[in-house]
């Protein structure tokens, strides 16, 4: 099929029928990431501490910087990723309401990424012994599964998430292409701090194929710097800007991948003779933002099921709750000289 | 705006108007001619070492490496003539004979370059039998594994990880038939500064670089009666799943037209 198609439809039913019990979104996971760390920005920008914030959703950024800027660490967001928020949340709050022993439970997350699979085995992202995701298969094992249990991919029908955790918006969607992280998170900071509602909810100058894009915007009566980094070697610029004291921003989304997840380790590999005539990462991102564009809701804090699951068990972003489940720390590691 | 300059030139028997700069495998791409490569990288290895995309300039010694090679006004380029080909018979039947040809096994089978190549070249043997590497593979990693058995030595790895993402964690150790892609003292990719961010296995065009298969953990998991198995995809898996798949399945079997594969 074409690069850049949205096949979410016939994933889902491929899924359930390789006999997954639930299947559901991690841009549910995404929307949640965005209340937490939307409030953790508000909270340090109020209290002008450690800023500017940056976002810790990649986990290959952050494997670099705990071993590279060990000194920094303290701008990296708290939350964890989404997919881990997510398979914390299953563990939780689904299991019990749902009566499902939790130890029972198993999480696969399927991932654009290799190093989601070095994430899941990081000790701090368990909760009382249990891991929150317990597999992590690629975009491409994921196409291997398909093929070994017999489905015929393309024939297949569309089904849509399974309820009631199902339910995403656009801004989670957009988290999976450079800039899209930070332009869901400015929709929600915008809203919660000014209690308006926004006119225009793209923020354009944060999208597209430039290494790094600088953006500023304007939220009430504040300003607020925003820098997006993709690919290593941007994401290096930008750490240097910050140990020497010359960052003048509030906000970074950094992604280790150039292009960022669309262009991940784990993504269907293109041929050089393919990279050379057709630009994938515009095509797959292209296809993110049109099904946001085609959403209903646009705006994490308008997701039904994050205001029950905050209403029902989390209290409020930040919480004590959400602290122990969906918050992380970071560890200095050893640096190694080439 | 300046205007561009633009050149004129034969290839294969064309005329070709291009812009002043490109290179000939760009310009031979633009009218539809396909050149094979192997260690070019757009924009990441453009070094011109495999010499797989050699071209023949008439009145030159020597064959012109197109990846790297300008346009120039007047050239008179044969892309394909019978001692390009020849000669690009040659690097190949070097580059296979030292190469554990498990294909059947691959996880690249059906999206290798070089498995590509020999079908294009119509390789039913190999010319060369010499000394073959033997490595041991990495599979610490919890990311990656590294096959160096099936390496060709193109380098696009250690373009991507020195030059796209600025780490280093791998490069070209030793010489000559030593050569091999490595770490600092050979350690596991697990214990050097890998980030794990698999740009590497991206650029890699055939299965030296790879996953972590985790799919048999999977189906282990649907097996067990006694899990609750919960998926959940991210967001940019929907956009780009459905390239692992082809319509042609459909019209399979057509045996009247005794297309029975
Ligand atoms: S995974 Fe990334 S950091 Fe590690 S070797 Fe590959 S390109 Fe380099
Ligand atoms: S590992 Fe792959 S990309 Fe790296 S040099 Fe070998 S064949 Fe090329």
């Amino acid at each position: 099929m074409p690069i850049g198609t949205n096949v979410t439809g016939k994933m889902v039913t491929a899924l359930k029928k390789l006999g997954f019990n639930k299947v559901f979104d991690t841009n549910t996971g995404a929307d949640l990431t965005i209340m937490e760390e939307g409030n953790e920005f508000i909270e340090r920008l109020s209290e002008n501490k450690n800023l500017p914030m940056i976002t810790s959703c990649s986990p290959g950024w952050v494997k670099y910087i705990e071993m590279n800027y060990t000194e920094n660490l303290k701008h990296l967001s708290s939350c964890k990723s989404p997919h881990e928020m997510y398979g914390a949340i299953l563990k939780t709050y689904y299991a019990e309401k749902n009566n499902i022993n939790p130890n029972s439970i198993c999480v696969v997350s399927v991932m654009p990424c290799v190093a989601k699979k070095y994430e899941a085995n990081r000790e701090e992202l368990s909760n009382q012994g249990m891991k929150d995701v317990d597999i992590v298969i690629t975009t491409r094992e994921l196409a291997r599964m398909i093929k070994q249990g017999n489905i015929e991919f393309v024939e297949l029908e569309d089904s849509s998430f399974d309820e009631p955790m199902g339910e995403a918006t656009g801004a989670g969607a957009i988290f999976g292409t450079t800039g899209g992280v930070m332009e869901a998170a400015l929709r929600t900071v915008s809203e919660k701090l000014t209690g308006n509602s926004l006119e225009k909810i793209e923020f354009e100058t944060v999208r597209g194929e430039e290494g790094i894009k600088r953006a500023t915007v304007t939220i009430g009566e504040k300003e607020i710097k925003a820098v997006v980094a993709h690919g290593l070697a941007n994401a290096q610029k930008i750490m240097e800007e910050i140990k020497s004291g010359k960052a003048d921003y509030q906000f970074v989304e950094i992604m280790a991948c150039p292009g960022g997840c669309v262009m991940g380790g784990g993504q269907p590999i293109k041929s050089s003779k393919t990279r050379m005539t057709v630009d994938v990462r515009k095509k797959r991102a292209d296809a993110l933002y049109t099904i946001d564009e085609k959403s209903v809701i646009r705006k994490s804090h308008e997701n039904g099921v994050i205001k029950k699951l905050y209403d029902e068990f989390l209290e409020k972003p930040g919480s004590h709750k959400a602290h122990e489940l969906l918050h992380t720390h970071y560890i200095a590691k050893e640096k190694y000289n080439i | 705006m300046a205007e561009e300059n633009y050149i004129n030139l034969t290839i294969d028997g064309t005329q070709v108007k291009t812009k002043e700069g490109m290179t000939i495998l760009e310009a031979a791409k633009s009218v539809g001619i396909d050149i094979p490569t192997l260690c070019f990288l757009k924009d990441i290895n453009e070094v011109g070492d495999c010499r797989m995309c050699i071209v023949e300039v008439e009145g030159r010694k020597g064959f012109a490496t197109s990846c790297i090679q300008k346009v120039e006004e007047g050239m008179i380029i044969h892309t394909h003539s019978p001692a390009v080909l020849e000669a690009r018979r040659v690097i190949l039947d070097l580059i296979l004979s030292n190469h554990h040809k498990d294909c059947l096994t691959c996880s690249r089978s059906g999206n290798c370059e070089l498995q590509n190549l020999a079908i294009k070249f119509n390789v039913q043997n190999i010319e060369y039998t010499g000394k073959q590497s033997e490595h041991t593979i990495d599979d610490l990693s919890p990311s990656i594994v590294r096959d160096f058995n099936k390496c060709i030595l193109c380098r696009r790895c250690i373009a991507t990880c020195k030059n796209v993402q600025k780490i280093g964690a791998i490069d070209c150790m030793n010489r000559g038939f030593d050569s091999c892609i490595s770490t600092v003292n050979n350690q596991s990719l697990r214990d050097v500064n890998c980030t794990n961010c698999g740009q590497c296995i991206e650029a890699c065009p055939t299965g030296a670089l790879r996953e972590k298969d985790n799919t048999d953990e999977v189906w282990k998991a649907l097996k067990d009666e006694k899990k609750y198995v919960i998926v959940q995809t991210a967001p940019a898996v929907r956009v780009a799943l459905g390239e692992e798949f082809r319509y042609a399945n459909r019209y399979k079997c057509n045996r009247k037209n005794g297309n029975g594969s």
